[in-house]
């Protein structure tokens, strides 16, 4: 660590007083949670600068939406990033009076910022229950990738990590081409398309402070690049109104990130199709559906959101599936599949809270899902006996008689949630129950007939359930994930089992929605 | 009346490689086998490995394994294979 870093001017600092540079990037899911934090710490003790490694533009978009107050610069060329030598962002310096370094704060931790707060005299300012996770790393900086904005000339030939891609090829199609037919042949999902014509997709970009040319993510497995532009054309086609972009462009994030691991969703010979869960605000603002018929073709955000996240993944990443896409029966989920959570007949905490992030946060999160699978339940009195039924069809998540390696969203339908919630079940009793309950009778593995999931049983874990000696089917009641959807009437839950779950395979999730 | 579309697709496909001249004969080969981690492969790559050396009379067999299927492989795992003369890479179920 360098301790002094006189040589370059930063940006509005003053000597003589102690000083945080926070060093962010505007794209970066944790830098998003974390600035807003700093607004507490600022004062007569502590000057706060945050230092964006990205451009004006990006950079007064975060401000504005994070709602940050202490000043912002921004480290033109990354000439202060390759002086402090942040690894990941954000990091924080405390400098003293004199400018040499005190300590260091790495991505978003709580306890690191109480503890910077109490260095310098401050009250505690990330309270443990205000629904962030009490931990999360950062994003790579800037001035370590190999073609960073700023970075020398001899790193230009990694075309893979550059941030700004060209612009899209127009394509003139003569008079006598109809532009539905020609699209839905070139750039469809069996279905016709809005064709994206420079008109249609100039006006959704004008809805979207970032540049066209912008690469939000490499879309696996043929890794092409998603600027803002082809992402716009891509909504166009699928229908979405102007607004989605605030939407789609943190959803292509976050089926880029290495841990959904979209390389092996979109070419497994498994059902997986990724299932977008929308919470928050977000859900009113731009006419999300949460309820009767919330799988179905109920409402244009759900439907069109969903639509587009696929022809991106068609079109940009490249698994059709007639090829690269090897699902041996496909998954309707495959032309759209987007729910809301009916957050208004959930009793608990939104499922956004479950993922880390504050319950009037928009935020969308992203599960490779089988389709659903129902369960019926019209005559159970207590809730104890829907959630029974429920651990009847999450036992054959997968095999039934594999065990230990799967997750499951299980959605409750919002008669099932009264029954149970009036029973004084909390979210987590749920989830525990149902861990606790769901298991495959020792006697199906009797017979030794070498079937899925019996050759693994030295990994299982033996329980009893209502007396029956069962292998546990979950590693852990954090395999369950519980979301509130669907119409008030009708007594049916949905069980959506997983693909591969976990470093090795995919692993669900969540992004923060920016504000409007 | 023309229409202006904007390419909605990946402009930069990566082009495919000429796959290497095939081999005329295996002996004195060394021949890489990848297990991709599914169960089961690493009975076929057994089986493959023994045919390899008693009937072919390879020079070498060297094994890499994936850590899992569904991801690519990283780069020791190709590193392990480098300077084969061909490599086999095994599925299995």
């Amino acid at each position: 660590m360098q301790q002094t870093q006189t040589a370059i001017a930063i940006p509005g600092y003053r000597p003589g007083k102690k000083a945080l540079l926070v060093f962010f990037e505007t794209d970066c899911p944790t830098c998003q949670l974390a600035l807003p934090y700093f607004n507490g710490l600022a004062g007569d003790s502590l000057q706060v600068i945050a230092l964006s490694q990205d451009d004006e533009a990006r950079t007064q978009q975060f401000v504005k939406q994070m709602r940050i107050t202490y000043p912002v610069e921004l480290d033109r060329g990354l000439t202060l990033s390759r002086s402090y030598d942040p690894q990941s962002v954000p990091t924080s310096f405390l400098l003293d009076e004199n400018g040499a370094v005190m300590r260091l704060l790495v991505g978003f931790d709580k306890a690191g910022l109480n503890d910077l707060a109490a260095v310098v005299g401050h009250s505690p300012i990330a309270p443990q229950d205000d629904g962030a996770p009490a931990w999360k790393p950062g994003c790579s900086s800037r001035h370590l990738e190999p073609q960073g904005d700023g970075a020398s000339p001899e790193d230009s030939s990694a075309p893979l990590l550059r941030r700004v891609g060209e612009p899209a090829t127009r394509i003139e199609l003569k008079g006598d081409v109809d532009p539905v037919e020609f699209c839905f042949w070139q750039f469809g999902d069996a279905l016709p398309v809005v064709p994206p014509t420079t008109e249609r997709v100039a006006a959704i970009l004008k809805a979207c402070a970032l540049s066209p040319e912008s690469v939000v993510a490499r879309v696996p497995p043929c890794y092409g690049e998603a600027t803002v532009e082809k992402i716009a054309a891509n909504a166009v086609m699928a229908g979405c109104r102007p607004e989605m972009m605030r939407v789609l462009v943190p959803l292509v994030r976050a089926v880029c990130d290495e841990r959904f691991n979209a390389h092996g969703v979109q070419a497994t010979t498994h059902f997986a199709a990724p299932l977008v869960i929308i919470n928050g605000p977000v859900r009113q603002e731009l006419g999300f559906w949460s309820r009767q018929n919330v799988f179905s073709n109920v409402a244009r955000a759900n439907s069109t959101l969903g639509r587009a996240l696929q022809l991106i993944l068609l079109n940009m990443g490249g698994a059709r599936p007639d090829g690269i896409d090897m699902s041996a029966l496909g998954n309707p989920g495959k032309f759209a599949s987007c729910i809301a959570e009916n957050e208004e007949e959930n009793p608990w905490e939104p499922f956004q809270v479950d993922r880390g992030l504050r319950r009037e946060q928009s935020a969308l999160s992203l599960f490779a899902a089988e389709p659903p699978r129902g369960v019926s339940e019209h005559s159970a009195q207590r809730g104890e006996t829907v959630l029974r039924a429920i651990c009847q069809a999450l036992s054959t998540v997968w095999s039934y008689r594999m065990c230990m390696r799967n997750e499951a969203v299980v959605v409750l339908c919002p008669e099932h949630v009264k029954t149970v919630h009036r029973d004084g079940f909390s979210k987590q009793q749920v989830r525990q129950f149902l861990f606790e309950n769901t298991g495959i009778p020792l006697r199906y593995y009797a017979s030794q007939d070498g079937g899925e999931g019996t050759q693994l049983v030295a990994h299982y874990r033996e329980i009893k359930i209502q007396g029956e000696p069962c292998y546990q089917k979950f590693s852990s009641a954090n395999a369950i994930h519980i979301v509130v959807a669907g119409g008030t009437a009708g007594k049916f839950s949905a069980v959506l089992g997983s693909w591969s779950t976990g470093p090795a395979g995919s692993q669900m999730v969540t992004y923060p929605i920016p504000e409007k | 009346m023309s229409v202006t579309l904007v390419h909605p697709g990946n402009e930069n496909v990566p082009q495919a490689a000429a796959p290497p001249a095939r081999l005329e004969s295996l002996a004195g080969k060394k021949i890489g086998l990848l297990d991709i981690s599914k169960p089961g492969g690493s009975f076929f790559l057994d089986r493959l490995e023994k045919i390899l050396r008693e009937r072919h009379g390879v020079a070498e067999v060297i094994r890499a394994r994936k850590p899992t299927f569904a991801k690519t492989a990283p780069p020791q795992v190709i590193e392990q294979l480098r300077g084969m003369d061909a490599v086999v890479e095994g599925l299995a179920d």
